[in-house]
């Protein structure tokens, strides 16, 4: 398709597109050299960010929080929305199917992601508060970001799980079922090998999701539950740009790199395989 | 016999639906719905001397947001509001003047290497919002090296960094929002019939011509799902405002939180808010009776 452009304009794309690409790298990239920066009468780099980052408690504890929500949210969040997206794929019928049936639970798994996170955030603060003041249950902690984290995961994960089995063939599920496999076996054999790899990616985006989101987790979190982008978050408040903060946004941001790469290399050499095989 | 057979089965179809999709669709309306609710519902309240919401009822709070207040009518939120509009229309625009080129310069690379360059492209936005503002402070603070460059061109009065500012809050939000522009521009783009292209090029159509009758008609489900993506996140946003912004560019949302945490006055925190989904909810159904009217862009909707 690409020969429908003239060289002139592709090589303008091209020079257009290479500086894009390093401004959308130039501040990570200034994070990751900040944190070695040189403290004053010293030359060379200097690792003094990153040491006192390793022996600060405060960071330890946030970042075990940060993985404790990532982790728990992720996996409640990846069950609810599977189920929603399997559900929603399989036992919909195809004509719309009224309103109750139809529309309203569309509107439902939008609602997270359309709304904006200040509100989201808002709401639920208000929400838990009042809950809290007259039950007692649910005070501002982890447990109530992790609530707030799978209630935006879920409706990410179903849009997944949906789009891939909406590519689906109809015709398999009349197969299997012809093939004496009832309900339950058709999930086992059939759906979840298909829908594996969205679970995959779903799972994972849903880590992503929660580890990226700073404005609800703000709004939802409790004394106890400082996680690391709210301990970044204060400490900037605090006492603005320091070697620590560079030292642990470097740390944040070459994990999401490299967590991003390995799942694009990985699933690209299965597919790869896969091509192989057939 | 037959008719109270297939009713069966549909009623046995949506039993299943809601035994499958009916916990995660109960979880969202009970820590998401509800909540909102009770949030919208607050504004009618009064404010206490505490900033809770006590009783009466009143509509007191909607005057205060279009800037009634004890000294008289003042136009600050009226400015906040055009703002935050204003902010979020040209960061919007400027994604796309970014997003256009980007992603027609991936679609003319080979096809193995597209995924990866769509990658690289998308992957900023995967770091945390917060670390990510960060580093655009490091980048445009008076000390660093590009707002020396610009104090030296004459572009900014020296000793003063590009930020905080309404510049530094643009930046911030194109920065931010630029891969949710390129990556429904992608989808459209991927599946561009370019026989079309051709077809005008035999009709000696040459240029931006050429783009706005052949090219532009087919990747606008995309482009409206982009405005989409940033326009309404932008103009909500509270952490690039509230980081690179500084009191003289202050948006919706900053003010917005600063009655629910400092300056406690839920009922008319809950009054802007209202204000803020307003203007959302105007932007979802013109995007959706645009979509409509140009068709197309609904198939990958649920």
């Amino acid at each position: 398709m690409s020969q429908y452009l003239p060289p002139a304009i592709r090589r303008g794309l091209f020079g257009f597109s290479i500086p894009v690409y390093v401004l959308l790298y130039a501040p990570l990239a200034i994070i990751g050299i900040f944190s070695f920066a040189p403290s004053l009468g010293h030359s060379g780099p200097n690792i003094a960010g990153y040491s006192q980052l390793f022996g600060d408690p405060q960071v330890m504890a946030a970042l075990r929080r940060s993985l404790t929500l990532a982790i728990g949210s992720a996996s409640l969040g990846t069950l609810l929305g599977t189920l929603m997206g399997f559900g929603l794929s399989r036992f919909r019928p195809a004509k719309g199917g009224g309103v109750w049936v139809g529309t309203i639970p569309s509107l439902i798994i939008y609602l997270p992601i359309i709304m904006p996170s200040l509100v989201f955030g808002l709401s639920e603060m208000i929400f838990f508060n009042f809950v809290n003041q007259h039950t007692g249950m649910l005070s501002a902690g982890l447990l109530t970001m992790g609530i707030a984290h799978v209630t935006f995961q879920s409706p990410y994960v179903a849009l997944v799980v949906y789009a891939r089995l909406s590519g689906l063939d109809k015709h398999l599920f009349e197969a299997s079922h012809d093939l004496y496999a009832n309900g339950f076996k058709s999930f086992i054999y059939l759906t979840v090998p298909v829908v594996r790899p969205a679970l995959i990616g779903g799972f994972l985006l849903a880590i992503t999701l929660s580890i990226d989101d700073f404005t609800i987790s703000f709004f939802t979190a409790g004394p106890g539950s400082v996680t690391l982008p709210i301990y970044i978050y204060g400490a900037i408040a605090r006492k603005g740009a320091s070697p620590e903060i560079d030292a642990i946004g470097s740390l944040m941001i070459g994990t999401v790199i490299g967590v991003a790469l390995l799942y694009h290399f990985v699933t690209r050499r299965r597919e790869r395989q896969l091509v192989a095989v057939a | 016999m037959v008719k109270t057979a297939v009713q069966g089965e549909a009623r046995a179809a949506s039993f299943r639906l809601w035994m499958t999709a009916g916990p995660g669709l109960f979880w969202i309306v009970l820590f998401l719905l509800i909540p909102s609710a009770i949030m919208l519902g607050l504004a009618f309240f009064t404010n206490s001397d505490f900033g809770s919401p006590v009783l009466p009822l009143t509509f007191g709070s909607f005057s205060e947001v279009v800037g009634y207040g004890i000294l008289g009518w003042s136009g600050a939120n009226a400015t906040i509001l055009l703002r935050s509009l204003l902010q979020a229309g040209t960061a919007t625009v400027m994604t796309i003047l970014f997003a256009y080129p980007l992603v027609f310069f991936i679609i003319t690379r080979p096809v193995n290497a597209r995924p990866i360059l769509l990658l690289f492209a998308v992957l900023p936005s995967w770091t945390n919002q917060v670390v990510r503002t960060y580093a655009w402070m490091q980048l445009l603070n008076p000390q660093a090296p590009l707002a020396r460059l610009a104090q030296d061109v004459g572009l900014i009065d020296p000793h003063l960094g590009l930020m905080p500012g309404n510049f530094a809050v643009l930046v911030g939000l194109t920065y931010n929002y630029l891969p949710y522009m390129v990556v429904p521009l992608y989808a459209a783009t991927e599946k561009l019939d370019w026989t079309l292209v051709e077809a005008g090029r035999d009709l000696y159509a040459k240029g931006p011509k050429l783009f706005f009758n052949t090219v532009f008609p087919q990747t606008l489900p995309g482009l409206l799902s982009g405005i989409i993506l940033v326009g309404i996140p932008a103009f909500g946003d509270y952490v690039v405002p509230e980081l690179l912004g500084g009191d003289r560019a202050t948006m919706m949302g900053s003010l917005i939180a600063a009655q629910f945490t400092f300056a406690p006055n839920w009922p008319y925190g809950a009054a802007l808010t209202i204000i803020m989904l307003v203007f959302t909810c105007l932007g979802l159904i013109s995007f959706r009776w645009l979509t409509q009217r140009l068709g197309g862009g609904e198939e990958a909707m649920l």
